[in-house]
């Protein structure tokens, strides 16, 4: 089976539609609650769903996906549960593809070849890895070469330069472009050469080029829209299912009115 | 871009950062190699070794205490230093290379505060703006350190994440550096972090042993039977270890914190008990929980309480080049009050768990065999501790 990320991004292509992602701490509110949040946003036409794996010493992330993933591990979230949870959600038959967002360590203490039959069998599609630089991928590359093992998204910054190209060279599914320095949820903080970082990517990449970090409303990336295939949002949506106590109708309702509004 | 067997030791070490520093830590090395090869540079260091630091420092004979011990000690005197440890001889070190670098801006982390103490004055020295980032937690035990750095003329960021101790310090000071690599030069402390930093620290703290093995040579006109240190990160011992590598005669010990007990849980000893994985930029061993969240350290130590150790004692360790111990608080303590009795100094409580392995190897060696200690600190900063532990109250 092709992989639903690849499927949903040549699916967008041909609509020229911008794709729209979101990320969410997985666990929260509790493990029910999250998985009727993703249902939610099936319906509203999130296009992908990042779902965060709580780790102790999120390093690339900012106040509010540390609070999240504090709150979630005191729940007692672990990979195992996330694994359930996927197969629960697939075997219900949600075809929205899922990228695990997840810190090295936490795959590793696993087992990495175990981890990568996990996310087969349970059906992820993608994975972020925001501490496995290129230079580090060798060992999980080498066992994604197997059938059905979900893609590894690769991630640029703005000051990647000369990285680019090489980083670029086999990637799939779309490339992750950060938008500026430093961790998620800094509000209005891009990168003072955001659109020629952006262009640059753009010009060699042949895969879709999606912009995260920082980013609330579809308004804050118009001046982005040529060179752009999607955006992802992750701390203000996680700030906006705490403020609407996890409600299905809000989460639908921004991700509608995001999605309608990148697309105007 | 830098091939594995540079980046790692055996298989500890790497670059386990976002792809944002990737390019910053290439710059870092590629300055960090011209330094070291230019005599200017080199000679600058050693300029500011002697006469800011107060290098070289002594290797002291301990009489008393190797009378009580029984077997020969001296004592590697770091806590002589300027700023009282050995932390400062890194500090010169890679603030030169930030000047060269022409970095405006350095930040750090700091457990104890020796480090941020350093970096401060480093910075002071240098006329360059300084963020040290330090957990509340430290903070309140170490606050004579706190007004030093500040006296200094550095900003103090307390961090409130975590345990609050020195893993979300340098939690902090990376997500900083993320933010501000453009312009800010990162100082680590610890002989940790992604590469190239575990090579550097150990580059300029190499002086220790570098003048140990000239001094040892000179009192003794032979190397010694065993070399010891303590390890949090392991920037002291990394420094003491460096000339002894290559000498297979000399056995080389590590002495990590056990804080109430390797037994109750509550300890620091990364080596004991911890497993392989990727923490603060680098491979090596950590103290984790079973689903691989980082667990909290325990040590009445603040310089030691650390989850993590340094990439290059994870080797040594898994080479079987050096062994690695460990010391309940209990022992540290006996061994600091001992040592100020005996010798007239007052060690550091992180230096003291040396100490107190120092009591117990000596026990397997003769009256004639040589032992060097490194005295990585000096107390003033633990008299708040020492004396809440003498009235049994609780020091964490």
């Amino acid at each position: 089976m092709e992989n639903r990320i690849e499927q949903k991004m040549q699916y967008l292509k041909e609509k020229n539609e911008k794709a729209f992602i979101t990320y969410m701490t997985a666990g929260l509110p509790d493990m029910a609650g999250c998985k009727s949040i993703i249902q939610a946003q099936e319906q509203a036409g999130t296009d992908i769903l990042e779902l965060g794996i709580p780790f102790s010493d999120p390093v690339a992330d900012g106040p509010v996906i540390q609070n999240a993933s504090y709150k979630s591990i005191q729940q007692g979230t672990n990979l195992r549960k996330v694994f359930a949870l996927m197969r629960e959600i697939r075997s219900e038959g949600m075809q929205i593809p899922i990228v695990f967002m997840m810190y090295y360590n936490t795959m590793l203490h696993f087992g990495l070849e175990k981890f990568v039959e996990a996310c087969i069998l349970s059906g992820v599609d993608g994975l972020v890895i925001p501490d496995l630089p290129l230079e580090e991928q060798e060992d999980l590359r080498a066992l994604l070469k197997k059938e059905g093992a979900p893609i590894l998204i690769q991630l640029v910054s703005p000051v990647s330069a000369d990285r680019i190209p090489r980083i670029l060279d086999g990637a799939r599914g779309f490339v992750y472009c950060v938008s500026g320095m430093g961790v998620t949820g800094q509000r209005g903080n891009f990168h003072r050469e955001i659109l020629s970082y952006l262009s640059q990517v753009k010009k060699v990449s042949k895969i879709p080029v999606m912009m995260g970090f920082g980013i609330e409303h579809a308004k804050d990336v118009a001046p982005m829209k040529d060179v752009i295939d999607g955006v992802i949002v992750g701390s203000y949506f996680i700030q906006l299912l705490e403020d609407n106590d996890y409600s299905q109708e809000a989460a639908m309702k921004y991700c509608r009115d995001f999605k309608k509004e990148l697309n105007a | 871009m830098k091939n594995k067997n540079e980046r790692y030791f055996g298989e500890f070490g790497g670059q386990f950062v976002a792809e944002s520093l990737m390019n910053p830590l290439e710059e870092l090395d590629q300055a960090f190699e011209e330094a070291i090869r230019q005599e200017e540079f080199l000679k600058q260091y050693d300029y500011y070794m002697k006469q800011y630091v107060g290098r070289e420092n002594p290797l002291y004979y301990a009489e008393n205490l190797s009378r009580v011990y029984g077997t020969k000690i001296y004592l590697k005197r770091e806590d002589l230093n300027h700023t009282g440890a050995h932390k400062i001889n890194n500090v010169i070190g890679q603030i030169l290379l930030a000047k060269r670098m022409g970095k405006k801006k350095v930040l750090a982390e700091t457990g104890a505060g020796q480090h941020g103490v350093a970096t401060a004055t480093g910075a002071a020295l240098f006329g360059m703006e300084c963020t040290v980032y330090m957990g509340e937690e430290d903070m309140r035990r170490q606050a004579l350190n706190v007004l030093r750095m500040e006296m200094l003329g550095a900003k103090v960021e307390c961090v409130k994440t975590g345990s609050r101790t020195l893993k979300d310090a340098t939690n902090e000071a990376i997500r900083t550096w993320a933010k501000t690599a453009e312009d800010t030069f990162y100082v680590i402390g610890s002989a940790v972090g992604p590469y190239p930093y575990p090579k550097i620290v150990k580059e300029f703290q190499s002086v220790i042993s570098r003048e140990s093995k000239k001094q040892i040579m000179e009192a003794e006109g032979r190397l010694p039977d065993v070399v010891l240190a303590c390890v949090g990160g392991g920037s002291n011992a990394i420094g003491m270890f460096a000339e002894f590598v290559q000498e297979p005669s000399v056995k080389l010990i590590g002495v990590e914190a056990a804080g109430l007990g390797i037994e109750t849980g509550k300890h620091a000893s990364a080596m004991a008990l911890g497993q392989p994985g990727t923490l603060h930029g680098m491979r090596s061993y950590l103290l984790q929980d079973e689903d691989g969240n980082i667990q909290i350290a325990h040590s009445i130590s603040a310089g030691l309480d650390y989850p993590g150790v340094g990439p290059e004692h994870a080797y040594l360790k898994d080479s079987d080049r050096a062994e690695y111990v460990s010391i309940t608080d209990k022992e540290a303590m006996e061994a600091l009050l001992e040592l100020c009795r005996l010798e007239g100094i007052i060690p550091a409580i992180e230096s003291a768990h040396a100490i107190a392995y120092a009591k117990k190897q000596a026990k397997k060696m003769d009256g004639d065999q040589v032992m060097i200690v490194c005295l990585s600190g000096r107390g003033d900063k633990d008299v708040h501790t020492i004396s809440d532990y003498m009235a049994g109250k609780d020091c964490y």
